[in-house]
Formats: structure tokens, sequence, C-alpha cells
């Protein structure tokens, strides 16, 4: 699951799978715009047929982040 | 629905792209009322496939009146040949979107004139600054309304205000050559604002177009960056059984094949009314079909169900050739390249021979559901053109024409003979508000016979046109079969007035092979003389394509030095005596 995570996130901002962990986010990722922040949102959404709430999105700092949320909806990580 | 691939397909693709030197160039402007990233880089892969190499800037947020007015502006600087303007109801209506009825009748008018003048004003400014195509989206009309079930009875209500305003913009911008209304309320109902509009992107970051719909959005828009660039496909060619009709005329026969107003065969019946209905806007129809001819003329001149009828088709090839043979056989006699043709076919196979074979023309494979056909066709942004002329409106008919004049040669005994035979009368104009359209469109279309392959947008034309340092002209042929309209261009820089520049100098396709392009050269020889000027300098720049004028200063009495092709006018250059040249509006 981290995996597919990782490559998600590799794919929308378009950086090396090796370059993400936990603390990875729009502070520290050159390329994880806001419009990319958006984009990664909507894909998550699509791959773990999920829906996030305003306040869930709005949270979002890092990758460690979204790990946390994506559990909050019973998404399992290793 | 035609599937789309996703946004994110679109922006990685980006990222890998590789700039073609050969490819043709054209630079877009995306300035818009909301957040629309993602637009520009599919718009950019989508051009690609085409072989456009296409550069964009993207105004920022909600900057778009800033972009237009300012000189110093990123769009300015940028140059755009075409800008998008995408406005949305919203933030055009403000406080009055949710509640219009706050305003009275006569407040509600006043509010949308005051609306439509600053629209008018903003592009008054573009059309002064930029001189660029300019692609204005429309306001969508919403489901919502205040007044819910009682808004259709309200006089000049929320709705027709909407509606009101789009008319308005319609109207203004009908006459105009550089700007286009984009039906974008057509769009939204297309899709549904339902999938198109999502509450959570708008409140997120006022993105106004759900990501998965801005590839079909930058397919619409498409077509205009297609038209501007004359990338248009001119001819489709059709298979006849499964694609035209359901079942195999061969082993069904006559009685059985499905075509009529009843399911199936009205997937077919469907499909050939849009398919005549292009036809009537000047694509050409041609068939290429492995068949026997008798069985499948039976249904095309017998059925009554078949839409389209034999004079309908420029070109028949029913035969057990096989489809590549044939289709290059349609692209001869008919004079028009491959990449100028579609290639509708059920057989897969058949389509992936033509794919590999020809990678020029476009295949459509019909393998499905027939209920589909008439929204693929309808879907295709490969026929489009900045302007529909009366030559495209009477094509079908010059290219009948076209095909007994070759009956006629083929019965001539010498080629003499046979253009004598023709009766040919060229009629010589200066351009005009009236030619200038056509003469752009053939800068923009012709690739064979043309000297130097510059392509002219409308604009230009005219501002050619009102040049004295230039000659735009064009000619006009007739013959005994017919009129094929404005077919020649010409364009002389006479700056220098001892040596004329031959700027441009083209031929349509389909009047070449009758000598008309010497008239042409010789009416500007002439003009040259009339004026004292020396020599004429004219050029061949070779492309790909135009192998066809290679010869043609030579053959006119041209000299080559360097680069360079010079006449000197002090010589005079013979007309063939069968061609009678009439000069106008001098």
């Amino acid at each position: 699951m981290n995996k597919k995570l990782i490559n998600l996130i590799s794919k929308v901002m378009n950086i090396p799978p090796e370059e993400i962990n936990d603390e990875s986010g729009p502070l520290n990722v050159e390329k994880w715009t806001s419009f990319n922040s958006y984009v990664l949102l909507y894909e998550l959404e699509k791959e773990f047929n999920q829906k996030f709430t305003m306040e869930e999105a709005m949270d979002v700092k890092n990758v460690a982040d979204i790990k946390r949320h994506l559990q909050n909806h019973g998404i399992q990580f290793d | 629905m035609i599937n789309e691939q996703s946004l994110q397909y679109y922006l990685n693709q980006a990222q890998k792209l590789e700039k073609k030197s050969n490819s043709k160039q054209i630079k877009i402007g995306i300035i818009s009322s909301y957040t629309i990233n993602g637009l520009a880089e599919t718009l950019q892969v989508k051009c690609a496939v085409n072989d456009v190499n296409c550069r964009y800037y993207v105004g920022a947020y909600n900057q778009y009146s800033q972009e237009i007015i300012s000189k110093d502006s990123g769009l300015y600087k940028f140059n755009p040949d075409v800008v998008f303007l995408l406005l949305d109801t919203r933030s055009l209506f403000g406080n009055v979107f949710y509640d219009s009825y706050s305003l009275n009748l006569e407040e509600r008018k006043l509010f949308v004139k005051e609306k439509f003048e600053e629209i008018e004003n903003l592009i008054n400014h573009f059309s002064k600054n930029f001189n660029s195509k300019l692609i204005v989206s429309n306001f969508t009309i919403p489901s919502y309304s205040s007044f819910g079930i009682n808004e259709t009875k309200q006089d000049y209500g929320f709705h027709e205000m909407i509606l009101s305003l789009n008319s308005k913009l319609n109207l203004l911008f009908r006459e105009k050559n550089n700007v286009y209304i984009f039906d974008f309320n057509s769009f939204s109902s297309k899709h549904g604002q339902k999938n198109i509009f999502n509450y959570k992107n708008f409140l997120f970051g006022d993105i106004q177009i759900d990501f998965d719909y801005i590839p079909y959005l930058a397919h619409e828009l498409q077509s205009y960056i297609n038209a501007f660039l004359g990338i248009t496909k001119k001819c489709i060619v059709l298979d006849l059984d499964n694609t035209l009709w359901g079942g195999i005329i061969g082993e069904d026969g006559f009685e059985k094949i499905q075509l009529g107003p009843q399911p199936p065969g009205n997937a077919y019946y469907e499909f050939q009314k849009f398919l005549k209905a292009l036809k009537q806007r000047g694509i050409i129809l041609a068939i290429n079909s492995k068949n026997n001819l008798e069985d499948a003329l039976k249904v095309i001149r017998e059925h009554p169900y078949m839409i389209l009828q034999e004079e309908d088709f420029s070109c028949l090839k029913i035969n057990w050739q096989d489809k590549v043979k044939n289709l290059k056989e349609i692209s001869k006699e008919l004079n028009i390249g491959l990449d100028g043709i579609v290639f509708f076919d059920d057989d897969k196979i058949n389509c992936e021979y033509v794919n590999v074979t020809l990678p020029q023309v476009k295949v459509v494979n019909l393998s499905g559901d027939p209920s589909f056909f008439p929204e693929i066709l309808q879907n295709m942004n490969d026929f489009e053109s900045l302007k529909i002329t009366n030559e495209d409106l009477k094509r079908t008919q010059m290219y009948s024409e076209q095909i007994k004049r070759d009956e006629l040669k083929d019965s001539s005994i010498s080629l003499n003979d046979f253009l004598k035979n023709l009766a040919i009368k060229i009629i010589i104009k200066k351009s005009d508000n009236f030619l200038t359209p056509r003469i752009s469109q053939l800068t923009l279309k012709t690739n064979q016979f043309n000297l130097t392959t510059k392509r002219y947008q409308e604009e230009d034309i005219h501002r050619l046109t009102n040049d004295p340092n230039f000659i735009v002209g064009c000619a006009q042929v007739k013959d005994k079969f017919g009129d094929s309209g404005i077919t020649g261009v010409f364009i002389v820089n006479k700056q220098n007035s001892d040596e004329w520049h031959l700027d441009s100098f083209l031929l349509s396709c389909r009047i070449m092979g009758r000598e008309i392009e010497k008239s042409l050269i010789a009416y500007v020889i002439d003009e040259a003389k009339k004026n004292n000027v020396k020599k004429i300098i004219a050029e061949y720049i070779p492309t790909q394509k135009n192998k066809p004028s290679e010869n043609f200063l030579s053959e006119c009495g041209f000299l080559k030095y360097d680069d360079k092709w010079i006449y000197d006018v002090s010589n005079s250059l013979k007309l063939p005596e069968f061609l009678s040249v009439k000069v106008e509006n001098e």
C-alpha cells in the first residue's frame, strides 16, 4: 500500500519515488505546487476509491498526513 | 460518450515531449477568470499528435484584464498566435449570480448591458494591442435559480439574462475575423454541469472544470488551432459493408442488409445523415470497398433508405484490389494529399494495414457498436476551418466536374487538344474585402503548387491588400464543365521600384496541369512592364510537398542566381493559345 501511494505521488509530482518520504510536502518539494496538490487529491480519491472532506484536504502538509487520513478511511499501511 | 485520457496522462506526456524542428509551430495564450491549470499541457500534447509544436503562456489567476490591457503584460510579450479567454458566469455576475431578483426588471437589463460593455471594451483593447485570434468562451446558464420552478415565469429572469448576454456576444463578433465565441455553455450541457463543476474543487482552488473534463475541453479548443494552422481533412473515404449499412451485401443480399429508420439499421441511417451534412459543407466523400461493383451500386442506386446518393461520392473504388492501393488512387484522382484523408472501416486488420502503410491517412476504426458511429463522427475536430467559403459549399460539384474533365482527357488525342476543348477562362482579380477570406484560406491550405508556402491569416491578407507596396491578386477559373472558383493566388512585393519580389504564388491542386499558372505569372510580368520594373525576383522554397511547383520558374524563363530566380522583364512570356484571360477591377 505504501508503494502504491509513493508511486502515485511520484507520478503526479513527476519526481523519482526514492526522493519521497513521510516528510515530503509542498514546503520541501519544489514540484509540489498548489495545483499539483489538487491533482494528487483527485488521483488519491480515484486510486483508493475514497472521498476526502474539505477539512481533510486542507490539513495535508506532507505524506505522513496523507497516510493518516487514508488510515482514518480504513486503508492499512505496512 | 467517446472516452478521453485522464489529465494526469497529459501532464505526464507533456513532460516527455520532444521538440521537432520541422513541425508546424503555434503559440497559444490562455487567460481566465478561474484556475485552469493543465489545459495548456493537454493542448500541447494533443498538438504534438498532429505534428504541431505548441508553445504556451498561461496568465496568472484572474488577471485576464491586465494581461489584455497592459502592453507590459506577459501575454503581450509572448506575442501569441491564438488566445483563449475563459470566463465564468459566477465571477462576472458577482452577487447577482446568487440573487438576481434583488434587482428589478430594468436594473437586470441595465446590469447585462453594463457587463456586455465591459467585455466589449476589453475585447476592443485586445484587437488594438494584439495581432492574434481571440477565442472567448460564452457563459454557462446554471440549472440553479433562487426562484426555482418559477424561473421561467420571470420577465428577463436570471437565465434569460445570461442567454441574452451570450446572444449579444455572438452578434457583436459575427462579422469580426479575429474574434470567435467558443460555446462553453453547449460544452457544459454536452458533458453535464454536475460532472464538470465540482464544488470541492471550486471551493478549494476556484477550479471550475473538473480535472477529468480538461482533456475534453482541450479537444474542443484544439479545433481552433487546427483551423488556424489549416490542418484540415478534406476527404472522408468510406467502406460500405458494416460501415454505411449493416451486414455484407455480397452474402446477405439487397433485402437483408440493415439500413433504414428502424433499429438496428437506423444507426447506419443516422450515420449517413451526418455524413451527408459534412458533404454539404464541403467535405469530399469517396468509397473504398471490397465488393462486386454491381452489388454495391444496386444498394447505392436503389435502396430506399440510402441517404448518400451516387453523386454525393466524388470517387468510387469498389473492387477487389487492396485498400491501400485504392486509397492511393483516390488521393491521386481527387488530387488530395494522403494527409487530407480520413478513412472509415469496420475491419481492424484493414485499419491497421492502412495505419502502418499510409501513416499520413487518419484511420477511424468502426469495429464496435454502430450506435456509436454518429457520435464518433460528430466528435471529430479534423474538419474545421476559420471560415466556410462559397468554394467549400460547392466542392463536391467541382470534383464531379473534375471527373468529367478527366474522362475527356482520356478520350482526347493530345494534352493541347484536351485543354483547348475545355475552353478555360481565367479571370484575374485584385484582392478586396470580399476575396480576402478565400485568399487567406488558399495560403493556409495549399501545399503542392506553392512556391514559398507562406501562410497568411485573413488579417494579414487584409493588411497586404491595403498596402500600396503590395499587389495581392487571385484568379477565378471556369471551363465548359463549371466554375472552379478562386483557385490561384499571387502576392507581389513592389517596394523596390526596379525589382519586384514574388512573395507568394500558388495554385489549388484542383486546377493544376492546365497551364493556368503561366497566365498568372504572365499577368505579373505584364504589370511589371507597365511600371517600368526591370526584374522580377522569385524563390522556390522546397517543402516535403511542393515538388509539383519545382520546375515552374525555369519553365517560365526565370534564371537561377544563387537561391533566387530572376526574370528579365524585357523578355516576354508566350501564353498558350487555349487560355482566355480577363483582368477584372483594375
